[in-house]
């Protein structure tokens, strides 16, 4: 977020796109409350009917896999209405005709036909947002879980800079982070191309400073992405996988195929607090790991504000902090570590990242500081791109539609997107286990538009089967006006009835993002 | 809003507020002590209980403090003789619809009877109807109730919900889920703010019924539900966590939670946890050995697959929801030890 969670009651304008705020980040949520109980205007652009949306004073109803059209033509309509920011424009931003250019092809009619809105509704969104002085994007995976992820997140950042929404408190745009430590994975360069603080390992200086605080040389060939890495297990080029809190054979896309993957693979450590179905089928090492409360150290959350995290309880058996498991490996391995005190490898890490230098466990005792925070003098940083953009002039992007991987036809004629609910998380591991949450969400169903329902004789509580190209799941009818007609919503929660048997391979095509948001279904009752 | 100053007279002395500030907080932060019960910060003034009356030069009558801001030359009284009399008055009558719930909440009757010194109050209401639902985690003790509202509005004001309503009148007043219905059939979300926001304990988390709230350690860390970051304090007793809470004022989430983050804290020590390494069998199963064959058994499996493939055939993921440490560890293992830059995390979407 380039903004912090409490600035949003001091939002004017809302533009919440691909987020179902109340039910995946409720008390975030909250916030967006209260800004609208004070009377903020609020655009919603969601392919479902969510709370937020029936309460929007604009819900810009989508079609799945189509933000670009939408998102284009509002930019088409500020710049031909003339509401763009032109100073910010010319001082802090560059490559504005290629923008100007591409967003010229998007008028709101031709944009309408696509994405299934009104085009007067494109107008005055667009309008709602750039006249508003202070106007925040609020996004989340409804935005990045495309094949066109990453040029998704491009065009709401065009609408930031061609308006100047950006850089002031409670303006700018915001990814809402999914998990509690999104944010701080990413941070500490759990990623192929970065070492920790976005320090690109390609880059033989970054490369060299690491090498003198772990002493030993590293390797300047960039990894493998997780999408990359399932591909390679089955052509034999990925052998060993070692995996810490996480079931890809739930959360990743197209199972059947992870699966075959898995089958191929020599060696698989999981290291987890619970058995789950990769650990289950195909790991050689299971290690007991410790949860939250069982463990000091810091999450990163969506604002960029590292929180300590407290142990409170023991844990079960002789079940172990994950940072004590991977430094007792590392020291097996002949590698010479610390001992494993969470302090000291927050400071170790802390003093190999510039943006990070001034956050340390001491001051954040109270409350957690926000990167950047350069020094230890630093208050840290509410809100990023002050002033000017950091990088000194913000790009622009000209963007054109992408369709999704996979569209309906005559086989599988409805669109399934996939998403969360208010009740469970993720692969339900733990919300699965809290008998209160289960009384109110128990089992698998499928959101179904009741035009749908009447047409393919399906009613309210009905058992039917899901199918895709890929595999089919069983899930309960639920007949719901939440939904447009072709358009069908499933939970990707629960681990009898995998939505990602269903999903495809469609990826996003610089960063690997699987499309989990659109996948062509069709419907079975059983019994027929 | 404007911060122009208002000058007023408070307890005889002079005081200069920002406009628009109640005469509660003016009071407060002078530190006069005036007694609320309906009152919370989060929540709009309601001027329901009437405990927080003051006297006001040129009123006919007390005014309550929490919704009646400062004004231009305004005096004001926080504390007199017949103001205690009225107060204390009003606080007898609040006795007398409450009966006080067993269980060891916090209540806050408890403070305003000592405070005026109050004994068994001269007439008791009848009992109300008890509450029964299936929900596991919201309890309601009817008969603890005040009828103060603070749920009903937090429920109104800050979730938006509206999943609880005060219905009738009089004697026969009560706070309910919308029409009467269970929890579970009405628009809430189980967040449980209401339960936080109850200054008498009538609605209670089920899941720490009987336990005396002051006899838990309270461990401050974060929530892990998602990536807002909320702060909150782990109850603990025994070496269990029996109840989380959150403090007002602190974290991105102000004292607020959401139903996973108030309830859904089982999985901690829940029996399906794992608790000893296992490692597959010749037979297929995994079976539980000691932490140094487990360990043994990964050296041995990263070496032969590097030593035969090479270290960019192995691949690590970290999951986001490991601590800093622990994701900044494995990477550093990946690239140090084994020496790939394959890692990466679920953080790529």
């Amino acid at each position: 977020m380039t903004n912090s969670i409490a600035e949003i009651e001091d939002t004017d304008c809302l533009f919440v796109i691909g987020s179902n705020t109340t039910e995946a980040h409720p008390v975030l949520a909250l916030r967006m409350k209260k800004a609208m109980r004070r009377g903020a205007k609020l655009i919603v652009a969601d392919p479902r009917r969510t709370w937020l949306a029936q309460r929007a004073d604009i819900h810009l109803q989508l079609k799945p896999g189509t933000d670009i059209p939408l998102v284009n033509a509002m930019a088409h309509v500020i710049l031909k209405e003339g509401l763009q920011a032109q100073d910010y424009i010319h001082n802090l931003t560059e490559n504005y005709e290629a923008f100007a250019k591409a967003v010229g092809e998007w008028p709101p009619e031709r944009a309408a036909e696509i994405c299934g809105v009104e085009a007067e509704d494109i107008r005055k969104a667009a309008r709602a947002y750039a006249t508003t002085d202070r106007s925040g994007i609020y996004y989340t995976l409804g935005i990045t879980e495309h094949v066109c992820g990453v040029d998704n997140v491009r065009t709401l950042s065009n609408l930031a800079l061609a308006t100047g929404h950006l850089g002031r408190e409670a303006v700018g745009v915001n990814p809402l982070r999914g998990q509690n430590n999104v944010q701080g994975c990413n941070d500490m360069g759990n990623n192929p191309v970065y070492l920790p603080g976005y320090q690109l390992v390609a880059e033989e200086e970054n490369r060299a400073r690491f090498e003198k605080a772990w002493g030993t040389p590293l390797s300047a060939e960039p990894g493998l992405r997780l999408d990359q890495m399932m591909d390679r297990m089955h052509t034999g080029e990925l052998r060993a996988f070692y995996v810490m809190g996480e079931d890809p054979l739930i959360s990743e896309p197209n199972l059947a195929h992870v699966e075959e993957g898995f089958d191929k693979v020599d060696f698989v450590v999981s290291q987890d607090i619970f058995l789950n179905e990769t650990s289950r089928r195909h790991a050689d090492v299971v290690l007991p790991a410790t949860c939250f409360a069982e463990k000091d150290g810091t999450f990163t959350n969506s604002e960029r504000r590292v929180q300590r995290v407290r142990k409170a309880v023991e844990a079960p058996g002789s079940a172990r902090p994950d940072l004590e498991i991977i430094t007792e490996i590392a020291k097996r391995l002949g590698a010479q570590w610390l001992p494993a005190d969470p302090q000291a490898y927050w400071d170790e890490v802390a003093d190999l990242m510039p943006k990070f230098f001034g956050i340390r466990y001491d001051r954040i005792e109270e409350t957690g500081l926000q990167w950047p925070c350069p020094d230890r003098d630093h208050p840290g940083s509410k809100f990023l791109h002050e002033g000017a953009p950091i990088r000194g002039k913000g790009v622009f992007y000209g963007v054109d539609h992408v369709p999704p991987w996979e569209e309906p036809d005559e086989e599988y004629p409805f669109l399934l997107t996939t998403g969360r609910t208010l009740y469970h998380y993720n692969a339900a591991t733990q919300t699965a286990r809290s008998d209160g949450l289960v009384d109110k969400q128990e089992s698998n169903f499928i959101e179904i538009a009741p035009a749908d329902a009447r047409d393919l004789g399906v009613s309210d509580g009905m058992l039917v089967q899901v199918e895709s190209r890929r595999g089919q799941v069983d899930a309960l009818a639920v007949v719901t006006d939440r939904l447009s007609p072709g358009v069908m919503w499933m939970p990707m929660h629960f681990s009898a009835a995998r939505a990602n048997v269903l999903t495809g391979d469609g990826r996003d095509s610089e960063v690997g993002t699987p499309e989990y948001k659109v996948t062509a279904v069709r419907l079975a009752t059983h019994g027929h | 809003m404007s911060h122009d100053k208002i000058t007023f007279n408070l307890d005889g002395e002079d005081m200069q507020v920002d406009a628009g500030t109640s005469l509660l907080d003016a009071c407060r932060s002078k530190g006069a002590q005036v007694p609320t019960l309906c009152h919370e910060d989060r929540l709009e003034p309601f001027g329901g209980c009437r405990m927080c009356l003051v006297e006001l030069d040129g009123a006919p009558r007390p005014v309550p403090a929490c919704k009646t801001n400062a004004s231009e030359g305004m005096v004001v009284r926080s504390a007199s003789e017949s103001l205690e009399r009225v107060r204390g008055t009003i606080a007898e009558m609040f006795m007398a619809e409450h009966r006080p719930s067993q269980g060891g909440r916090p209540n806050a009757m408890e403070k305003v009877a000592k405070r005026f010194d109050l004994g068994a109050p001269p007439i008791q209401f009848p009992k109300r109807t008890e509450y029964h639902d299936h929900n596991r985690f919201i309890g309601f003790d009817t008969d603890a109730c005040i009828l103060c509202n603070r749920c009903v509005r937090y429920c109104d004001e800050i979730m938006q919900v509206t999943a609880l309503e005060h219905f009738g009148q009089g004697p026969d007043a009560i706070v309910q889920p919308t029409d009467g219905l269970s929890f579970l059939d009405t628009s809430c979300e189980l967040c449980g703010g209401c339960v936080s926001s109850c200054p008498t304990g009538a609605l209670y988390e089920k899941q720490a019924q009987g336990i005396e709230e002051s006899s838990c350690e309270t461990t401050r860390t974060v929530c892990t539900f998602c990536g807002v970051g909320c702060v909150i304090d782990l109850n603990t007793k025994d070496g269990n966590v029996v109840k989380v809470t959150a403090e007002e004022g602190v974290g991105p989430n102000d004292g607020h939670l959401c139903t996973k983050g108030r309830f859904a804290w089982q999985f901690i020590h829940h029996e399906d946890r794992l608790s000893e390494p296992l490692v597959r069998g010749d037979d297929g199963e995994l079976h539980a050995v000691s932490w140094e064959e487990a360990y043994a058994r990964v050296v041995e499996g990263l070496s032969k697959v590097k030593q035969e493939h090479g270290a960019d055939s192995i691949g690590f993921l970290a999951s986001s929801r490991c601590t800093n440490e622990d994701v900044y560890a494995l990477q550093k293992l990946a690239r140090s030890v084994i020496g790939t830059n394959n890692v990466h995390s679920c953080a790529a979407t």
